[in-house]
């Protein structure tokens, strides 16, 4: 199969964006929060299923409910509905209102939802208040559907897993509906929710940092002294359309969602390949997507989660990718501020690059006192740097080998 | 905005079926198919490599098994993306270890349970397992996966998505009836689990293939949609591939549009693999 040749389809641009996250609901928030070296990252009560006494994430302390025109229910209806459900609902509806589309045109707009695991979190968060779901023979519509329902859209509703690139993942979907003309514009992205289930797993995987001294230098990717990653919780929504589109609509564009690139290592279900092959291919192939050289490349937003052995596995994919050009290029990881939001990563990374284009400027790493050598990058350590960026790349890489890179442009 | 028109997605197929196989296994089986003889002359696993997977994954990996075997020439599996559609996958594992979660507390959770019992697991685990480099993700997970994971696997032949992809899998799985479980998460009954695996090729090298898929869109379209079971597509292909008097068969999507599988004319076919496993 032949990628599509990008300079034959109209751009898709960005006209709405939500958020609910540890940094804030606001693009603005966000944007200050990231560039203030800001962590999300606290204590938090894991109730009696804590795995340690003490137990540091990045959990959403609140979340905005939406307007009832934005999605059909009132502020008590809303409070209603699960945690997960609004988590989701709540970015995905304030999407649609910053976008201002005119919802209407129902079957015309699609919605990708990238979320990794709704039912093994539905099943538990049901049986943690007390139900018994999980053990009974129910077959429920998944929650994409719900969500589309209560926006009003009529048009294409899909859920995309692929681990911690689940959401990236919705992105490139969304932009692939619109290019072949199936929908006019999609609502994508992806959120996920802390639960004592998945804080055990992953703990017990050895996936998670131990540390339990400073909540705030708990996640530290890339650093020498970095021992697993700190898990966050919610997401990030966006609208999507053709330039066409949003110019003859008159609304703010901010950014082209320029490339997309994917690729598996087909190596392990949970072990990044050591073999940087596959994970440099997506990068390279959201380069040639987007008709972009390594060395306009402004940005690289890192997966980098904080585990020892995934930071040095990308480290090596973003050189073997971009090459001569890599020592230019500033490389952060902002889950050193936000924790790791699992599915909804890939979405809130790509906001974090829309926000390091709108304030012309490097979110950092924090804790970033002591890079490891193996992973030997432009850093930017500590505090923002200020620069002209104007094309950002980002990296997302999940469980069973997925790789995803995507470029987002200047509009 | 425009109204733009759902352009040339009519007629033309979207892509052939090269192969596929369908597996059919009861609960009491699956214990057994993890460690089952793979088909001759295919491709080996990584050893153990079934022993943590979900039920529904270690039937859709027998079901890729038995189409491979059956492809008339080898394939670079290398260049192959996949498409995971489960419903409700995981549940057993799930069960089990919210009931121990109960005794014994965090420590009891299993490292395996988001790996093996998320979305993305079943598409995870042929990628590793048969070691494909193209993109793999798992898609709708409810009881529209089936019509969600055919639209999705036809979207990646329209976009970058599919670069460096010659074949995309498509896998769907599914409880004929769901289990149910005790309070310990044992199953107290004898479901059958049913996987199918189809090897999706783009149009342009599919001339020979016996089947297709191509997305239908109504010229109006309509609100609600009947939802097609696995087992009826499962009938249905196989009905379709045998060369009966079915040669086409829709499946709605919920938003409306239709998902149209079909067999080509009798003089444009040539001989195409199937095969059926009951465990």
């Amino acid at each position: 199969m032949s990628p599509v040749d990008r300079s034959t389809v109209e751009p898709v641009v960005i006209t709405g964006i939500g958020a609910v996250t540890p940094l804030g609901c606001t693009f603005a928030e966000i944007a200050e929060n990231l560039l203030a070296g800001r962590s999300g990252v606290q204590a938090i009560d894991a109730g009696e299923y804590a795995r340690e006494p003490v137990q540091f994430a990045a959990p959403v302390t609140h979340i905005p409910t939406p307007l009832p025109d934005a999605c059909g229910l009132s502020a008590d209806e809303f409070e209603r509905l699960g945690r997960l459900e609004r988590l989701c609902l709540a970015p995905a509806a304030s999407a649609l209102v910053d976008a201002g589309i005119d919802r209407s045109r129902g079957p015309r707009i699609g919605l990708v939802l990238g979320l990794g695991a709704e039912h093994l979190k539905t099943w538990e968060l049901d049986f943690l208040s007390g139900g018994s779901t999980v053990f009974g023979d129910g077959r429920d519509r998944t929650v994409v559907h719900r969500l589309a329902r209560r926006l009003g859209l009529r048009g294409p509703a899909v859920t995309v897993a692929a681990a911690c690139a689940s959401s990236g993942y919705a992105m490139a979907m969304g932009r692939t509906w619109i290019d072949a003309g199936w929908v006019d514009a999609c609502v994508v992205g992806g959120c996920d929710i802390l639960s004592p289930t998945s804080i055990a797993a992953f703990y017990n995987l050895r996936a998670l940092s131990r540390r339990s001294d400073d909540p705030a230098k708990a996640s530290r990717p890339f650093d020498g002294d970095r021992d697993g990653f700190v898990m966050g919780e919610g997401g990030a929504f966006f609208v999507l359309e053709r330039q066409c589109d949003a110019a003859s609509r008159g609304v703010t564009v901010r950014g082209e969602l320029a490339g997309v690139g994917m690729s598996s290592d087909g190596a392990h279900m949970v072990i990044p390949s050591s073999d940087p092959v596959h994970a440099s291919r997506a990068i390279a192939a959201a380069l040639a997507d987007a008709a972009v050289s390594p060395d306009e490349i402004d940005y690289v937003n890192a997966h980098a989660a904080g585990t020892p052995v995934g930071d040095v596995a990308e480290a090596g994919a973003i050189r073997m990718a971009l090459g001569d050009a890599t020592d230019g290029i500033p490389v952060s990881s902002t889950k050193s501020m936000s924790g790791h939001m699992i599915s909804g990563a890939a979405a809130f990374e790509a906001l974090a690059c829309l926000a390091a284009i709108d304030r012309q400027a490097a979110p950092p790493t924090v804790n970033l006192d002591r890079p490891d050598p193996q992973c030997r990058l432009d850093h930017v350590p500590h505090v923002f740097r200020p620069r002209r960026i104007r094309v950002t790349a980002s990296n997302s890489f999940g469980f069973g080998g997925s790789n995803l890179c995507l470029v987002l442009r200047a509009a | 905005m425009t109204q733009l028109p759902f352009r040339h997605r009519r007629e033309i197929p979207d892509c052939g079926i090269r192969t596929h196989a369908i597996v059919e296994a009861p609960l009491s089986a699956v214990a057994m198919l993890r460690d089952a003889p793979l088909p001759a002359g295919g491709p080996a696993l990584p050893p153990r490599f079934l022993r943590h997977c979900d039920e529904q994954t270690v039937v859709a990996v027998r079901a890729v098994l038995n189409a491979i075997a059956c492809l008339p020439e080898p394939l670079p599996l290398d260049r192959c993306g996949v498409v995971g559609a489960p419903c409700q996958a995981g549940r057993i594992a799930t069960a089990r270890s919210l009931a121990q979660l109960r005794v014994g507390g965090a420590v009891t959770v299993s490292p395996h349970i988001v790996p093996q019992c998320s979305l993305h697991s079943l598409a995870g685990a042929v990628s590793v397992a048969l070691g494909m480099h193209g993109p793999h993700l798992g898609i709708g997970g409810g009881p529209d996966a089936l019509a969600e994971g055919l639209f999705t696997a036809l979207t990646l032949f329209h976009g970058g998505a599919a670069e460096h992809c010659d074949a995309v899998w498509l896998l769907a799985s599914e409880w004929d009836t769901e289990p149910e479980l005790d309070s310990s998460g044992e199953a107290i009954n004898d479901p059958v689990c049913r996987a199918i695996a189809m090897l999706l090729v783009p149009e342009s090298g599919a001339a020979h293939d016996r089947l297709t898929l191509t997305l239908h869109v109504p010229g109006t379209q309509s609100e609600a949609a009947e939802r097609t079971s696995l087992a009826d597509f499962c009938r249905a292909l196989d009905m379709c591939a045998a060369g009966s008097a079915l040669t086409a068969w829709g499946i709605s999507c919920p938003w409306g549009v239709e998902v149209r599988l079909a067999a080509r004319p009798p003089a444009a076919r040539i001989t195409s693999p199937r095969l059926r496993e009951a465990a």
